[in-house]
């Protein structure tokens, strides 16, 4: 279908996309591993539980631990290989033979069965909270309407934009399966207008109606995407779902697609090297439980002062690169001084500016204000902190460089350990 | 590869810190000083200076002092390091609400008084109560009877031939106090364009070009430093309720709006950011506010009183920001769909 453009505006920031430094580059395979190391916590919810013992030899794609709660998912081992240790993360010995042990491919699958399998292949949300599939696809409320996140809008990431140029047929085809899962009738897919190709590519798909969003963060919020496409706003505290609207990422609809036709279950995905202290953007197709360091030990310049996993708005800033990939790091970021400004914070000018960007139409001066002075009962009625989804565009745009996103985060926790006395 | 530093998102900022915010103020303020040289001769130019100077020296010393460093040479460093251009502009915006001719001692007195009482004891940059460099000039304004003889600018001749108020003395009033006392002015298109010039007019040193303000509002509007309908509101406003306080006779209109030190106040006063509220609806009920008050005000006195009306506001403010809730995004479907249910 003809793209069309975003009708309804919402507050939010002008972040300088820096893009172009991967988006040019195809994916290509990660180095392959001796030794993947398994994180048990792959998703929202509890961690799993493994179902292997020490000395145990898996195929890829055998399941190797199992779901943690409802909300959890089940992990497969992404080589074959032998399980060298269970406690706190499975350590698998990679015997490069990689024999596969895949669930059965489904023919024209009835909506119960797309549901299952995407709950046996444990499948979760990959554009960074990761909360599980299989969850999201049976809702409490009638949902009619499906729409897909392609819009990356953190800067630097170009992974969705690779698979979404890349592998256009296998996302569409995942994405008639989740349309025939959920039965909804409208089918949008939103992409920020720096990735004309991906729209261009999606407008070949008769069901799918590819929205252009305007070039802002944070355009790929959930409520603020859902509301982007349709109009509709999901009420404070309540899930999508109640607007009628279930968000799935692109990278999830290739998983999908992936587990119904060849069942293959969530061993693997793209994930972005990128920054300017990297000698070489890439976009890596990588195995879950590969180690960070593999990835950029040989590709980092000498001024690396940060290294983020995930976007620089919402991720995180890591210590050291002992962690491991898991399915929902989407990508790797090498920052110099000069890109992220770290300063010392000055007074508050009460500009306004990070009420004008926020998203949620927010106070965060005032969340701030009060977090200050101890009074969070305040700061949550005159900060709305509790609706605050944490994008940093107000902590991007503070002249004076306040901490804006460090006292919402205080407050949070400060309130919700209140409410549980 | 050496130490990482770890720290909460978001791991990428804005360029744009409070020092850009304020240089650009201070070049926005540069149109209109300008023309006041110009147009009032070398006083002005030692006027400007002088509260410049002294606003940034009276922080300097104050740092030094609260501080207690002031045996060490070497803090100069650090106190630059930090020095976030705010008292230049205090000191700049001192300067423009002071008559050409006063003794060169006021603008002294004034930006010690505005940087050191008005800033500093209250706890330095973002926690004044009220605008430094308006309480500066009120300190002046009710300390000295030279601030309100006005010189008349230097009239160029080359828009118009006629001269603006019919008036003799070179001392006196501003054309507002004339409209204020009643005098009929009669109101031509030359007059318009002597008025938005300033040639000819009586005034403070950055009042009376117009011009030169307004391309001042053109460049914050443009840097984003303002918002475009912030000064609107108020001089719109303003120039309404003077309209209704003389039986809605429209050509108050413009005189009202023209002369005097509302523009001046509107685009580089009641905008600043410390003294006014943080919401949009804050904002909205701050500049009706001010409009309302500085037309009521100038009809019930008969002097011209936008200084007295911002200090006034700026002190309403931190009860508006208490005032203005905050609507969550999504909010208003939920009222809507309880609506729906009752």
């Amino acid at each position: 279908m003809k793209a069309i453009k975003a009708k309804y505006a919402f507050h939010g920031v002008h972040v300088p996309d820096k893009k172009a430094l991967a988006s040019g580059k195809p994916i290509e395979n990660a180095p392959e591993q001796d030794v993947l190391n398994i994180s048990l916590s792959q998703c929202l919810g509890k961690p799993s539980t493994p179902c292997v013992a020490v000395g145990d030899r898996v195929k890829q794609g055998q399941i190797i631990a199992e779901a943690g709660g409802f909300i959890g998912a089940k992990i497969h081992a992404p080589v074959s290989g032998t399980v060298k240790s269970v406690t706190g993360s499975i350590i698998l010995e990679n015997d490069k033979l990689y024999e596969t042990d895949y669930l059965p491919p489904l023919e024209n699958p009835t909506p119960d069965e797309i549901k299952q399998r995407v709950g046996a292949a444990g499948i979760v949300g990959m554009g960074g909270a990761g909360f599980p599939t299989f969850v999201k696809l049976n809702p409490q409320d009638k949902v009619d309407t499906l729409v897909l996140n392609g819009a990356e809008c953190e800067p630097y990431l170009t992974c969705d934009h690779r698979i979404m140029i890349e592998k256009t047929n296998e996302i569409a085809e995942g994405i008639a399966l989740l349309k025939k899962a959920l039965g909804v009738e409208n089918v949008f897919i939103g992409i920020e207008a720096n990735k004309p190709d991906a729209i261009e590519a999606f407008e070949a798909f008769d069901f799918i109606q590819p929205v252009v969003l305007k070039k802002q963060y944070p355009v790929g919020s959930e409520k603020h995407l859902i509301y982007a496409c349709t109009g509709r706003k999901v009420a404070p505290g309540k899930l999508p779902a109640s607007a009628g609207c279930i968000v799935q990422n692109v990278a999830t609809c290739l998983a999908i697609y992936e587990a119904v036709k060849f069942g293959k279950p969530l061993i693997e995905r793209v994930l972005t090297v990128s920054g300017g202290a990297v000698k070489e953007a890439k976009n890596y197709l990588v195995k879950i439980g590969t180690p960070l360091s593999a990835l950029l030990q040989d590709n980092l310049t000498e001024d690396a002062e940060k290294i983020v996993c995930g976007g620089p708005m919402t991720g995180v800033a890591l210590k050291d690169l002992d962690k491991t990939v898991t399915k929902t790091t989407g990508g790797l970021v090498a920052m110099t001084v000069k890109e992220t400004n770290v300063e010392q914070p000055t007074a508050c000018l009460s500009c306004g500016k990070c009420a004008d960007v926020c998203p949620m139409n927010l106070m965060p001066m005032n969340t701030e204000f009060y977090t200050d002075a101890g009074d969070y009962e305040m700061a949550a009625k005159k900060g709305g902190v509790m609706n605050c989804i944490e994008c940093g565009a107000c902590a991007y745009v503070c002249p004076a460089r306040r901490p804006l996103v460090q006292s919402i985060r205080k407050a949070k926790a400060e309130i919700r350990k209140g409410g549980n006395k | 590869m050496k130490q990482l530093v770890v720290s909460t998102p978001p791991h990428l900022k804005t360029s744009r810190t409070t020092k850009h915010i304020m240089i650009d103020v201070c070049v926005a303020l540069l149109p209109a000083a300008i023309m006041g040289v110009v147009l009032f001769g070398l006083n002005a130019l030692y006027v400007v200076l002088l509260s410049v100077a002294s606003a940034v020296l009276a922080e300097y010393i104050y740092a030094l002092i609260a501080n207690k460093v002031w045996k060490n040479v070497s803090y100069f460093g650090s106190f630059w390091k930090q020095f976030d251009f705010t008292s230049v502009v205090t000191g700049l915006l001192l300067a423009m609400v002071i008559p050409a001719s006063v003794p060169l001692y006021y603008p002294v007195l004034g930006s010690i008084f505005a940087i050191v009482v008005v800033k500093m004891l209250f706890g330095g940059t973002g926690k004044n109560v009220v605008n430094p460099a308006i309480a500066g000039r009120i300190f002046l304004f009710i300390s000295f009877a030279a601030m309100t003889a006005y010189p008349i600018a230097k009239d160029f001749g080359l828009i118009s031939v006629i001269p603006p108020v019919e008036n003799d003395v070179t001392t006196g009033a501003t054309p507002l106090t004339g409209i204020l006392a009643g005098s009929t002015v009669k109101f031509t298109q030359g007059m318009l364009l002597n008025w938005l010039f300033g040639f000819g007019m009586g005034g403070c040193i950055g009042e009376v070009c117009k011009i030169g303000l307004l391309l001042g509002y053109v460049y914050l509007v443009v840097r984003k430093v303002i918002k475009f309908w912030q000064p609107l509101l108020y001089i719109a406003v303003c120039g309404l309720m003077t309209v209704a306080l003389n039986g809605f006779d429209f050509t108050y209109f413009l005189p009202s709006i023209l002369t005097g030190g509302l523009l001046l106040g509107a685009i580089f006063m009641a905008t600043d950011y410390v003294t006014s509220p943080k919401s949009d609806l804050g904002n909205v009920i701050y500049y009706v506010a001010l409009g309302l008050i500085t037309a009521g005000l100038r009809q019930a006195t008969g002097i011209e009183v936008v200084s007295f009306a911002i200090m006034l506001m700026n002190l309403v403010v931190p009860l508006i920001d208490r005032f203005v809730p905050c609507v969550p995004f999504g909010t208003k479907r939920e009222k809507k769909a309880k609506e729906a249910k009752a």
